[in-house]
Formats: structure tokens, C-alpha cells, sequence
């Protein structure tokens, strides 16, 4: 094997291994990351006039070890998505992020979760509704209230057609309320590097 | 004397400062011109002693794309490799001015209350 080719050798063993602890960012993301950073070693060796082993050495560490480099990407475009996203999925994604490094984040989470299904199963009755008027309703007796189907023959339905509108209007609301509450919880998610301890803000 | 503990924390309180003040120098620098990663993170070693990583500047420009306030274009150059051109948005320009505005505050504040410890080093 010659120098060069030991020397490219050691520069795709370094860009496959920020590819690996890249893993679940988007292809795209990850192919745009590694173009970027192959064209910074690159110019950086061939800034260096003769390019010896231990020159490629001194480059790739003042980039920094690709484990520690990696998280940066995932944590910063991910939650940085979330905060400006109004997909309840990238904000879900962000905050989930957000819960892997802190408490905070796990209970906003969680409120996640419980936010979007209520919003979401009330649109969703809104149009079952339409769909089977006699069988989804807002039910109540036995002691129960219930938005949906209910098998108790004896329950009445209090809101009629009005789940219609109601639903539709307060589940988008609940929805629209959660995504409105995370993303700005998620100013305050501060993702540090795993090698640092983290800033209290 | 200056036991290893207490470097350490001082080494890791003046990481911690420099990672804050970064961002607002990567935006700094991109005022009013396009450059490439490669040649921000020059000016930053040029003008600053910022960069910990250099790896670490190109997490803060993917954030800074995805938080709108920066745009981004791959250029087919003559360097035989394709490069990631940023330059500020409307946005990322008020957003740096804001910065600029609040750190010259900030950084007044910060010299008027140190400026004893500096005094009495000197003697």
C-alpha cells in the first residue's frame, strides 16, 4: 500500500464512522454532513503542502472525534427543527430528543403523547360521526361519559350532530395548543455534548 | 499555586463561555458576505480564540440553516470538491444585529464589574 492510499484509507475510516454515529438522521442530512466535512479534510490536507501521516493525524483531531461530533448534528437539527416545525411529528421528535438527556423533557414528552391523542381522537370522532351517526356520539350514562362508540344501550347522546363542528374545533385547538406549548418549552432545551457537563441556563 | 482541580474548572468555565459567544461569530462573520465553511472557521482562528473543535462549527451552521437564519447553496468550484456556501438571512441579519447590540452591553457591564480583579493584578 502506498502513503496516499493509506492516508485515504485513514480519511474514509474516520468519514465511515461519522456516518455510523450519525445513524438515524435523514439520509440527505447525512450524505450532505459527510460531504461537507470530507471537503474540510480535504482542504485542509492539501493546505498543508506535503501531506504526511501524522499531518492527517493533526487535522482529524482539531476536527474532533466523530463520536462527539456526530450528537452535535442530531440534537442541534433535530430540536432546532422541532422549535420552528409545525408538525406535531417533528416537534414529537424534537421533544423526544430533548427527553433521551433530561427529566424535563420526558414529562413534556409524556404531555406530548397525552396532548396530540386527545386532539387527534376528537377530530377523528368528529368524522366517524359523519361516517356512522347512529353509533359514534358523546355518550353519557352508566355514570360515564364517553366520545365515540359505546356498547351501554341505555346512553344518551348529548351533543348530536354538534360533534361535528365541536370535535373538529376543539381537537384542532387541542392540537394546535400542544405544538404551541412544546415548541416553546423547546426554547429551553439546552442538548449539551455528552463530553461536557451542561450549562444551567 | 493552582492545584489540578481548580485548572480543570477554569479550563471547563472558559469552554463553556467560548461555546456561547460562538454562534454570534459565526453569525458576525457572515455579515455581508458568502463563505464556505472552511473559510468561517478561518476567520474565526484568525480573529478569535473560539474554535475548541473545529468540528463543532458545522453542527452550529446546520442549526442556523434549520432555524432559518442562515441559507445555504453546494457550489461546484474549482477546488475539485463541491462547497457549502452560507450566507445570512433577513432574519439571521436581524437576529446577529440583535446579538451585536445585547453582547456590547453586556460585555460594558461585564468590565466595569471585573475591572477591580484586574487593578489589583497589576500592582
Amino acid at each position: 500500500m502506498t502513503q496516499a492510499e493509506r492516508l485515504q484509507r485513514r480519511i474514509d475510516a474516520y468519514l465511515a464512522e461519522l456516518r455510523r454515529c450519525l445513524g438515524e438522521l435523514p439520509p440527505e442530512e447525512v450524505h450532505d454532513i459527510l460531504q461537507e466535512i470530507r471537503g474540510h479534510i480535504l482542504e485542509r490536507t492539501e493546505a498543508s503542502g506535503e501531506l504526511t501521516e501524522e499531518r492527517l493525524v493533526e487535522i482529524l483531531k482539531a476536527l474532533g472525534r466523530p463520536e462527539e461530533i456526530a450528537p452535535l448534528y442530531q440534537v442541534d437539527s433535530v430540536v432546532a427543527k422541532g422549535r420552528v416545525s409545525v408538525s406535531p411529528r417533528l416537534v414529537l421528535r424534537a421533544i423526544h430528543r430533548w427527553s433521551v438527556v433530561s427529566g424535563w423533557g420526558l414529562v413534556l414528552f409524556v404531555l406530548g403523547i397525552v396532548g396530540y391523542s386527545t386532539g387527534f381522537s376528537l377530530m377523528l370522532s368528529a368524522i366517524a360521526k359523519v361516517i356512522s351517526p347512529d353509533r359514534v356520539g358523546a355518550w353519557v350514562g352508566g355514570g360515564h361519559f364517553v366520545i365515540g362508540t359505546v356498547l351501554d344501550p341505555g346512553a344518551r347522546d348529548v351533543l348530536g350532530w354538534w360533534l361535528v363542528p365541536v370535535g373538529l374545533a376543539a381537537g384542532a385547538l387541542i392540537v394546535f395548543g400542544t405544538s404551541r406549548l412544546l415548541r416553546w418549552t423547546l426554547r429551553f432545551a439546552r442538548v449539551t455534548r455528552p463530553t461536557e457537563r451542561p450549562v444551567t441556563p | 499555586m493552582v492545584n489540578r482541580d481548580d485548572a480543570d474548572q477554569a479550563d471547563n468555565w472558559e469552554r463553556q463561555v467560548k461555546k456561547g459567544w460562538l454562534e454570534l461569530a459565526i453569525l458576525a462573520s457572515l455579515w455581508g458576505e458568502r463563505l464556505y465553511g472552511l473559510e468561517i472557521l478561518r476567520r474565526l482562528e484568525d480573529a478569535t480564540d473560539l474554535v475548541v473543535a473545529e468540528g463543532t462549527v458545522y453542527p452550529i451552521l446546520s442549526r442556523l440553516k434549520a432555524e432559518g437564519l442562515v441559507e445555504t447553496k453546494w457550489v461546484e468550484g474549482d477546488a475539485g470538491h463541491p462547497r457549502k456556501y452560507y450566507w445570512l438571512t433577513p432574519a439571521g441579519r436581524s437576529r446577529a444585529a440583535a446579538m451585536a447590540r445585547y453582547a456590547t452591553g453586556f460585555l460594558g457591564s461585564i468590565n466595569r464589574i471585573i475591572a477591580p480583579l484586574l487593578g489589583k493584578e497589576k500592582k
